[in-house]
């Protein structure tokens, strides 16, 4: 798994996150409000608390992905 | 030139930690002892024991030269360049001109820049990276630059009337091995000035990394490097053999679009993760549920985020005769019972 190219197409990749997330805000808030919650409460903070709200998160994220992806291969490759 | 960016290239895939093929093991770290680690070792411990190696040097060396060899390596020193400048006023308060002074961890000089002739007549350059000291800043002071390691700073005793550093001992092994030799190093009468990433330096994303992993996996291993306390910071300081210490703290905060942009900007200025004990991969999933807890938790309202960085200033003196000393006991001349009257006693002493 090492390798130059690897380690650019990661980083390539990575560039596109931060658009993504942007335009997920509604998903990300509620996802982020959950986790906010289960923390602050009585019971400790266990894996999959928020299932359902990261599941949203994550099918907003790839269809944003796949969106920008598409865009910016229509404008002639990233 | 041609063989400069091959180079460049090489260490580029290098430093990057977390796509090497290394063995992925998960680190489940209890909570108590992530959250609240600190490196200075225990009172117990022997000077220079090295019973503590948290950090590879070597790997932060890569870092360090990566960051330098950027395109624009100027553009992550936001950072470095204002508590340089908040150095470099606290050398100025010091009404001394210093003949030699040494400048330890200093990256691409931000100490230098804001100093003048007058006060620092030589200046020598210390740091672990090659490409920072080779892409230094021009300043009006006369430098030369060694490339050494902090805690084997290769200088005889009594050769320093000033050592600054700012922001490069939060990555050294052995801290109290590193004061130990700063304190070697100054001549007697010399000042130390340095300036530390203190406890709450980037806890919004210590946490939101925290609670991103116990959700998205059950379990989390620290990505954030453990800071010195204000406390232990003076105890070392003092166990160095320095007098007349002053520590005092100041929080910066940065705002950033998001996560990605925080890592991103650590990424240039140097800051990577090298612990040892560091996980070597961090999945897409954790990073973006880090993401949105970070923005939702720490988030300002007009949808950045803060980063706080928080710096220890710390000023200490080597031993000197002539520097000020506690008075002895029983040479009293007045009461504190006597405090009432003290524009009296204060005429009666002009007289």
């Amino acid at each position: 798994m090492s390798g130059r190219g690897v380690w650019l197409r990661a980083r390539a990749r990575l560039r596109r996150f931060p658009a993504a997330l942007a335009a997920c805000g509604d998903q990300a808030a509620a996802y982020g409000r959950c986790v906010a919650a289960a923390a602050a409460g009585p019971a400790e903070l266990r894996r999959d608390t928020c299932l359902e709200e990261f599941q949203a998160l994550r099918e907003c994220f790839a269809r944003a992905v796949r969106r920008i992806k598409l865009g910016w291969e229509g404008l002639g490759g990233c | 030139m041609r063989r400069g960016a091959r180079e460049a290239e090489r260490m580029r895939g290098l430093a990057r930690p977390a796509l090497r093929a290394r063995w992925c093991r998960r680190l489940w770290a209890l909570p108590a002892r992530a959250a609240a680690a600190s490196p200075s070792p225990p009172a117990g411990a022997s000077p220079g024991s090295g019973a503590l190696n948290p950090f590879d040097r070597r790997l932060k060396r890569k870092q360090k030269n990566w960051a330098a060899l950027q395109a624009e390596p100027a553009k992550c020193d936001y950072l470095r360049e204002e508590v340089g400048g908040r150095i470099a006023d606290r050398v100025f308060d010091v009404a001394r001109t210093f003949p030699l002074a040494l400048d330890v961890g200093s990256g691409r000089g931000y100490i230098a820049q804001h100093l003048t002739k007058e006060t620092v007549e030589k200046l020598i350059q210390v740091d672990i990276a090659e490409n920072a000291l080779k892409n230094a800043v021009e300043s009006e002071i006369p430098t030369v630059r060694v490339v050494a390691d902090e805690e084997f700073l290769p200088f005889k005793e009594d050769t320093f009337d000033l050592v600054v550093s700012s922001l490069s001992l939060h990555w050294v092994n052995d801290l109290p091995k590193a004061f130990k030799e700063i304190h070697q190093v100054l001549k007697p009468d010399g000042v130390f000035i340095g300036a530390m990433f203190g406890g709450d330096t980037l806890y919004e994303l210590r946490c939101s990394l925290q609670l991103a992993e116990l959700e998205r996996e059950g379990g989390f291993s620290p990505h954030v490097s453990p800071f010195t306390a204000v406390a232990d910071l003076g105890h070392l300081l003092a166990r160095a053999g320095f007098n007349t210490l002053t520590v005092d703290t100041d929080e910066i905060q940065v705002n950033y679009p998001g996560l990605f942009e925080v890592m991103e900007d650590l990424q240039g200025m140097g800051e990577s993760n090298c612990s040892w004990n560091r996980k070597p991969l961090l999945h897409r999933e954790t990073m973006l549920a880090a993401a949105a807890i970070y923005q939702e938790m720490y988030g300002n309202g007009d949808g950045s985020v803060p980063a706080t960085f928080q710096i220890y200033y710390m000023i200490g003196w080597k031993y000197h005769e002539s520097q000020a000393k506690p008075a002895q006991r029983g040479s009293a001349t007045v009461s504190f019972g006597d405090l009432a009257k003290i524009e009296g006693l204060l005429k009666r002493g002009k007289k």
